[in-house]
């Protein structure tokens, strides 16, 4: 009889710091709500008014930068690897076919959901989608380095 | 040129978006990486995935990824070899 696979560690939200190096407000990951090391991770980012971005971006029509979603997919990748980073960075080295649908505003909460798509030499490559109440916001493929 | 080695320069070039490019462009003893077509990291890492997508050949390591990838002949032998029944 095979033995069970080990379970896989829960991360609450406080555990994050510990597995990324990026801090506030750079920080874009705030739950970790599934993780299946290699195969799949789902996060969550609650977009906030007070994050000094959306101050000036627009002003008086605050949206999340396009590419801060992207940022939220490749931290959310962080989460993919069974042996965690343990704060080292993971370097973006290209996107691919990065699609905004919609914008996503202060009070979404956002759904980052990231799977592997393979690897080679060092690289990965990761498709990503970033969704809120089931409607699709952005989906992307990137290419990410452990330093 | 045999027809392994086509769809191979097919694969190449629809994997790497080389717009305009030819099969009968690329030269079959060029070297992928560094002179010849001047692919990077990236592209070696398309290549992979798009090798296992076409042809169901997997290149495990870097080692068979430098054997596989000196030339288009090279990456050609490496596919025969891995697919024989």
């Amino acid at each position: 009889m095979t033995p069970a696979p080990a379970p896989v560690p829960v991360i609450v939200p406080t555990d994050i710091p510990a597995h990324l190096p990026h801090r506030y407000p750079f920080l874009l990951v705030d739950r970790i709500l599934e993780r299946e090391p290699g195969v799949r991770v789902v996060a969550e980012k609650l977009v906030t008014n007070g994050e000094p971005h959306l101050q000036g971006h627009f002003e008086g029509r605050p949206l999340v930068p396009g590419v801060l979603l992207l940022e939220m997919l490749a931290q959310a990748g962080g989460f993919l690897e069974a042996e965690s980073l343990h704060g080292a960075a993971i370097f973006l080295a290209g996107v691919q076919d990065a699609r905004f649908r919609t914008p996503a505003f202060p009070g979404d909460r956002l759904r980052l959901e990231v799977t592997p798509e393979g690897a080679f030499a060092g690289l990965m490559k990761l498709k990503g989608t970033v969704s809120c109440e089931g409607r699709e916001l952005c989906t992307a493929h990137l290419l990410v380095k452990r330093l | 040129m045999s027809d392994l080695k086509l769809r191979v320069k097919e694969m190449i070039i629809e994997r790497l978006k080389l717009e305009g490019m030819t099969p009968d462009q690329i030269e079959d003893q060029a070297p992928l990486f560094g002179e010849g077509l001047g692919l990077d990291s990236i592209d070696a890492l398309e290549l992979v995935l798009g090798i296992e997508q076409v042809f169901g050949v997997k290149i495990e390591d870097e080692a068979a990824g430098m054997k596989a990838f000196k030339s288009v002949q090279a990456l050609t032998d490496f596919i025969a070899e891995h697919t024989k029944a």
